[in-house]
């Protein structure tokens, strides 16, 4: 078995007796980059909720880093979860009461006690999205753009093995989508994680070095751009 | 600090805003709970300590009596006093009888006690009104300040006393001689029921005036300090004979005590329904937040929150406006308390009442005690039903699926 990330086999979601999608099959390796296509409501959220365990599958096998997780119990996912999977969604990303290093640094307490070097890492991830000085505001002061990239920020703060980047920059417009999508990649490039981009925009799908779409309940291969 | 423990603080008091609304609301709507609950029941016990205290005072911790009359009272003290508890021990008689002064005449309860010892016994010393017990012993008389009032003596007036042992003797024609007492002081207990109708002499006349020889009806006894009387009756009943029987003052009272219990318990009842009504006020707040974050809620699970601990995060948000609460509630019922009497006077002053109203309710000096324990009592309670809103909110929380909650908009 080679070291993919995370990998499913035959998989198959139904929602009250319908498939959602089924014999469902790929991986993804250490750095890759994946983008995954789709009509609306053609299942992709719930695709990359059944991979990391936010929802049990209805069939099929799911494994994360090699390890067979489909039938673990809830509280070892929740344990392995943040170290292998890292989100960025399309709103609502941040907790309102909480300024934006408060923010980044919320996904280490859950999973350990905060230590210095992670605020030192917090702020250095700032300052390679261009957000440097901004540790103390208020994440309602914040523009769309610069919260999705403070996102990017917090789904990379436990060095996760890999992104999942649901519609990242569906409420931004085209110039600043385009420069968060760069921060992202760039992020994900210089810290080493693969990268699940979930994309109705074509030009961003194609960035990626492979490319899926979802439609009639199967997942299809559409290119290796590599 | 647990993750949700920090959670559960920021989103009540919010990074960069000093309060969230909701806290500041919540935490006042405890904390005058606990104040009232606390004010209330301090008060109350105050009021309570006085009136036990004031039995304590006028009756002496234990009581021993006969069901017939006493013939060796001297004996029997001196077997009361050799247990190391009793600190002293006053033997009394009493009966009623007429009482006249000029063409006034009323039937008071007529005690006869050794004065000397009866102050080593009771409080009666520091109840005196006017006058003085110099000349007590030598055919003086006390009258209860009521009772005083009702017939219009004061001290150095004489008042004639007729007794039931007088009256049987009218049948043999005699002319019946009142006996003739100088009234040598006036005492006042501040309650009523005392203070109605109650005549003090010395016991040798009231022997005398009832025909008792040596005779007495009981003797009370004070204990030294830090013996409980309940435990000592007891253990003193077991060495005294079958026709003896020593009463401490709670059994002696125990009808008024159960009064006294329940009505703080139902006091206790009524005003706890304020702090339930806070905690449902925290519960239905609670869960409206937890409605408006169902998405954050799946933010956390995806992040590697477990729902147990999501849930904590809003049990603890109960729990804290519950700790805070309630150290606010006590901070400012013990402020309340200590400063009861300027306050009262203040609303006083404000509310122009006047001065009988006051003494009436003996508002003028309000009585008010409290522990540690009632602080802690008070607190737990308050903290507990705070506890019980927040699981409301936390059980909302459990029933959250975590993708269906990164769903919602
Ligand atoms: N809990 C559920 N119960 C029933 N049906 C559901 C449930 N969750 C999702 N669905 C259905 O599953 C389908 C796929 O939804 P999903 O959110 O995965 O689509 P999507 O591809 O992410 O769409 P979009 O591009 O709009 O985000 C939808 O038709 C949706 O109504
Ligand atoms: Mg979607």
């Amino acid at each position: 078995m080679s070291n993919c990330i995370v990998e499913v086999q035959n998989l198959r979601k139904d929602f009250n007796g319908t498939s959602i999608f089924r014999g469902v099959n790929f991986r993804i390796m250490p750095r890759e980059t994946v983008s995954i296509c789709g009509n609306s409501g053609s299942g992709k959220t719930t695709l990359v909720n059944v991979l990391s365990l936010l929802e049990p599958p209805t069939q099929g096998n799911i494994f994360w880093q090699n390890e067979n997780v489909t039938n673990a119990n809830s509280g070892k996912i929740s344990q392995l979860r943040p170290k292998i999977f890292g989100y960025i969604f399309q709103q609502c990303n941040l907790i309102p009461e909480l300024n934006v290093l408060e923010n980044l640094l919320f996904p280490t307490r859950i999973i350990s006690i905060i230590k210095k070097s992670d605020i030192e890492f917090a702020k250095k991830l700032l300052g390679q999205v261009n957000l440097c000085g901004i540790e103390q505001r208020n994440v309602s002061t914040l523009s769309g753009g610069e919260r999705q990239r403070v996102a990017a920020v917090r789904a990379m703060i436990n060095h996760p093995k890999i992104i999942i980047a649901d519609e990242p920059t569906g409420n931004l417009d085209v110039k600043s989508a385009d420069a968060t999508m760069d921060m992202i990649m760039n992020l994900c490039d210089a810290h080493g994680s693969s990268l699940l981009l979930i994309t109705h925009n074509q030009r961003f799908a194609e960035r990626m070095q492979t490319s899926y779409v979802l439609g009639n309940a199967s997942l299809k291969k559409l290119s290796d751009h590599l | 600090m647990k993750w949700y423990i920090y959670l559960a603080l920021k989103q009540l008091f919010p990074s960069g805003k000093k309060i969230s609304f909701f806290s500041a609301m919540s935490i006042f709507g405890v904390a005058l709970g606990v104040a009232v609950l606390f004010v209330v029941q301090s008060v109350m016990e105050g009021f309570q300590h006085n009136i036990k205290r004031m039995i304590v005072d006028t009756q002496g911790d234990v009581h021993v009596d006969r069901q017939r009359i006493i013939c060796d009272g001297d004996a029997l003290v001196k077997f009361l006093q050799s247990f190391p508890e009793v600190e002293a021990a006053a033997k009394y008689a009493y009966g009623f009888a007429m009482l006249k002064r000029g063409n006034q005449s009323l039937f008071p309860l007529i005690k006869g006690i050794d004065v000397a010892k009866e102050l080593r016994v009771t409080g009666l010393g520091k109840f005196i009104k006017a006058g003085n017990l110099d000349n007590f012993d030598c055919g003086g008389i006390i009258l209860s300040s009521e009772l005083a009032r009702s017939i219009g003596a004061t001290v150095g007036e004489c008042v004639e006393i007729y007794s039931p042992a007088m009256l049987e003797n009218m049948n043999s024609d005699e002319v019946i001689l009142p006996k003739t007492l100088e009234i040598s002081a006036i005492y006042e207990t501040g309650y009523h029921n005392v203070d109605k109708s109650v005549a003090i002499v010395p016991l040798d006349i009231l022997q005398d005036l009832y025909g008792l020889e040596n005779g007495i009806h009981g003797i009370s006894l004070k204990l030294q300090t830090g013996i409980s009387p309940e435990k000592f009756t007891f253990q003193l009943n077991d060495s005294l004979d079958e026709s003896t029987h020593a009463s401490s003052w709670q059994e002696m009272n125990q009808d008024l005590l159960f009064v006294l219990k329940t009505e703080k318990t139902m006091i206790f009842f009524i005003l706890v329904f304020i702090l339930l009504i806070s905690a449902f006020s925290i519960a239905s707040s609670l869960i409206i937040s937890v409605v408006r974050k169902t998405r954050e809620i799946g933010l956390l699970s995806a992040l590697g929150g477990t729902k147990k601990q999501c849930a904590a995060c809003f049990l603890m948000q109960g729990a804290i406006i519950g700790i805070i609460g309630s150290a606010v509630g006590i901070t400012a019922a013990t402020t309340i308390v200590k400063f009861r009497n300027s306050i009262v006077a203040l609303f006083v002053k404000l509310c122009g009442v006047d001065d009988f109203m006051l003494k009436f309710y003996s508002f003028a000096n309000m009585p008010a005690k409290y522990g540690v324990r009632d602080i802690f009592s008070v607190a737990i309670f308050a903290i507990g039903i705070c506890c019980i809103a927040g699981m409301a909110a936390a059980m909302q929380v459990a029933k959250i699926n975590p993708a269906e909650a990164l769903r919602n908009e």
